[in-house]
């Protein structure tokens, strides 16, 4: 639910209106320009049907360096960023050898673990040594270490399934894994703004998909029944399977899933449940278990439970975790799993340390630390953002919170101000986020000293000022006013 | 103006080209634009209003022909291809027929020639231009021409 002025409205629409007609008249005139040329390569198909790339050459391109900037060091809480130059407005970027040290505001090291860490680094290096950086096979030929089965112990331990499968990439989790679970004459339903791996996981695996509006149990009730009730498109017999796909936290919105009603609503109509992790396992929750823990539910009850190692363990790949049952029949049909080359040593080393000081088993009470800073940054962070008078989502105790710019020009007046003054931030905008809601996100890390936070508030005040997205009233103000005079009194 | 806020849920369309037209603010900015293309158009010519009048209602079907009815396909390539053969009339609230937003979108060239046609005092040359681009514009528009190409013009 975004509240936005009227006005923002009306001036985005006509913001991309604007950039729409300029983008038509210039490719109009490249049409124009480019006839002589096209003699050359008759005969051809084109690469692209004419339309197709109109957004990323007319739009994205004009704005292009505020994304994919290269960085040089590991992703703290402060990190380097390479500067780039343009000689044709944006067309084409050139690096520098330039490095301005920046406070990063945009990375997932949602637990600090990005970076040198005391525990992790010296064991991830002895793996590296013993074992070296990549295993050169496939998981079930030669590929599976020591180190993979006791991850893959480990992670259903942590989050409280029986066993569990790893994945070299978190993308690939799902995009292979659904297709492994459901084919042509299963139904997929998922929430309106899932990420786009299971967008992809679920059209590629022939099954009928379904979109129920973002976060609302009710309208998930309601699909369900008129999707029972009609049974599969065209023969009308019943649905093989039925698996409802929801996420943790949304990483877009900085919400957390209604899963106990959601649940609820699956057990009613008996379909299958599968909750994507990504970003809420190691960072919410009081001993970092994610949000079954945070919303007191059962992870019994879920399915199958998917979460990646990249985001808050400071590495990558990602897992499932479901009945023993399930986890057997996907190391037998998995694709990525049979074809696909095992997760680095190293990287499986990382997590299990990462895991071994969330859970305190490292001897010290280092993880439990780092779960309240994040939780204290994150709450702080918000409240002070809220009362600047920004827009922010999220829900309380969620680390990502996005700041809605709307208009497109907002979008790299806002990205490159914040890095003149040393502060990185993540903006968002189509085809990511619908298309008049462009944010900035922001990822808190536990790394992030009240310093920090106190920096990167400022900045953000000032270059919110300078670009116009302050569109609630200022709350702090008046009341601080208020209680002074009440003092005088 | 005063603070008035909108709110909005994201709704539920998984087609980017047209989700956006299901925001506050479409219609409104839509007749503004109208309007205010109207005045441009009197201050660049500096002809009658009635003739601006016209010559709006000339230049938006042609634009909306062209964008609505005639471009297929979406400009972005996220969506591999899946409505490639669906013009953006046809695409928007997923295929169905006679909903809010294309009930307003019927409505609006009509209104147009309305105006125009009276404005102009229903004098022939203008008449017939106007008579024609509404007749065009909203025969296109009608449910009974979802995905039909007459004589195979613009199919494929």
């Amino acid at each position: 639910m975004v509240r936005l002025p009227y006005f923002t409205a009306l001036t985005t629409l006509f913001s991309y209106g604007l950039l729409f007609a300029f983008g038509q008249m210039r490719d109009l005139f490249r049409k124009i320009l480019d006839l002589p040329k096209s003699k050359k390569v008759q005969g051809y198909a084109p690469i692209c049907l004419g339309l197709e790339d109109f957004y990323t050459r007319r739009l994205f391109l004009r704005a292009q360096d505020c994304f994919g900037r290269p960085i040089a060091s590991a992703p703290d809480a402060w990190i380097d960023v390479v500067e780039r130059y343009s000689n044709d407005n944006n067309k084409t970027l050139h690096r520098t050898s330039n490095i301005t040290k920046c406070l990063n505001l945009g990375s997932y090291n949602y637990l600090g673990f990005a970076a040198a860490d005391e525990y992790c680094t010296p064991r991830v290096i002895e793996s590296l040594k013993q074992y070296s950086p990549g295993t050169c096979s496939v998981r079930v030929d030669g590929g599976t270490t020591k180190l993979h089965t006791e991850l893959e112990e480990l992670a259903a331990r942590f989050v409280g399934k029986p066993a569990a499968i790893l994945f070299g990439m978190g993308y690939v989790t799902n995009s292979a894994i659904i297709p492994a679970l459901i084919a042509k004459g299963g139904l997929i339903i998922s929430d309106s703004l899932n990420h786009n791996s299971i967008v992809n996981g679920a059209r590629g695996s022939g099954a009928t998909v379904r979109v129920f509006q973002h976060n609302t149990p009710s309208h998930l009730e309601e699909v369900l029944r008129e999707q029972i009730a009609e049974g599969q498109p065209r023969t009308h017999r019943p649905w093989k399977k039925i698996i409802v796909i929801v996420e943790g936290i949304y990483s877009m919105e900085g919400e957390l899933c209604k899963l106990p009603e959601i649940i609820a609503v699956c057990k009613k109509y008996k379909a299958y449940t599968y909750l994507d992790e990504a970003h809420s396992i190691g960072a919410i929750g009081k001993t970092g278990r994610g949000v079954c823990e945070l919303l007191g539910v059962d992870p019994a009850d879920v399915d199958i439970m998917m979460g990646t190692f990249t985001k808050s363990f400071g590495s990558c790949g990602g897992y499932i975790a479901a009945s023993k049952e399930i986890i057997q029949y996907l190391k037998h049909t998995c694709p990525a799993h049979l074809y696909g080359t095992s997760m680095s040593p190293p990287a499986v080393q990382q997590v299990i340390s990462a895991i071994k000081v969330i859970l305190g088993e490292d001897g010290s009470n280092r993880g439990a630390q780092k779960l309240a800073q994040i939780r204290d940054n994150s709450n702080f962070f918000r409240a002070e953002l809220h009362k600047m008078g920004f827009e922010v989502l999220g829900d309380e105790d969620s680390p990502v919170m996005p700041i809605m710019l709307y208009n497109p020009a907002k979008i790299p007046a806002f990205s490159r101000e914040c890095l003149k003054q040393n502060v990185a931030v993540v903006t968002v905008a189509f085809p990511a986020t619908p298309l008049l809601l462009a944010r900035a996100r922001i990822c808190i890390s536990a790394s992030h000293s009240r310093e920090d936070l106190m920096r990167g508030l400022e900045v953000l005040s000032k270059v919110g000022d300078l670009v116009g997205i302050k569109y609630f009233p200022v709350e702090s103000e008046n009341s601080h006013a208020e209680a002074k005079l009440k003092k005088l009194d | 103006m005063a603070k008035l806020y909108a709110q909005t849920v994201p709704p539920p369309d998984m087609n980017k080209n047209t989700e956006w037209f299901m925001y506050p603010g479409v219609w409104t900015i839509y007749i503004l634009f109208l309007f205010f293309s109207w005045l441009i158009v009197l201050s660049i010519f500096g002809c009658n209003p009635g003739m601006a009048w016209t010559l709006v209602n000339l230049f938006h079907s042609v634009i909306t022909y062209y964008f609505f009815h005639w471009k297929k396909g979406t400009p972005f390539a996220e969506d591999q291809g899946m409505y490639n053969n669906l013009t953006w009339w046809e695409q928007i609230d997923n295929g169905k027929q006679l909903t809010r937003n294309r009930k307003f979108l019927t409505v609006v060239p009509v209104v147009l020639y309305l105006i125009a046609s009276h404005t102009t005092d229903y004098q022939n040359p203008c008449l017939f231009l106007n008579t024609f681009a509404v007749i065009v514009l909203v025969i296109a528009k009608l449910p009974n021409m979802h995905k039909v190409r007459i004589f195979g013009i613009n199919a494929d």
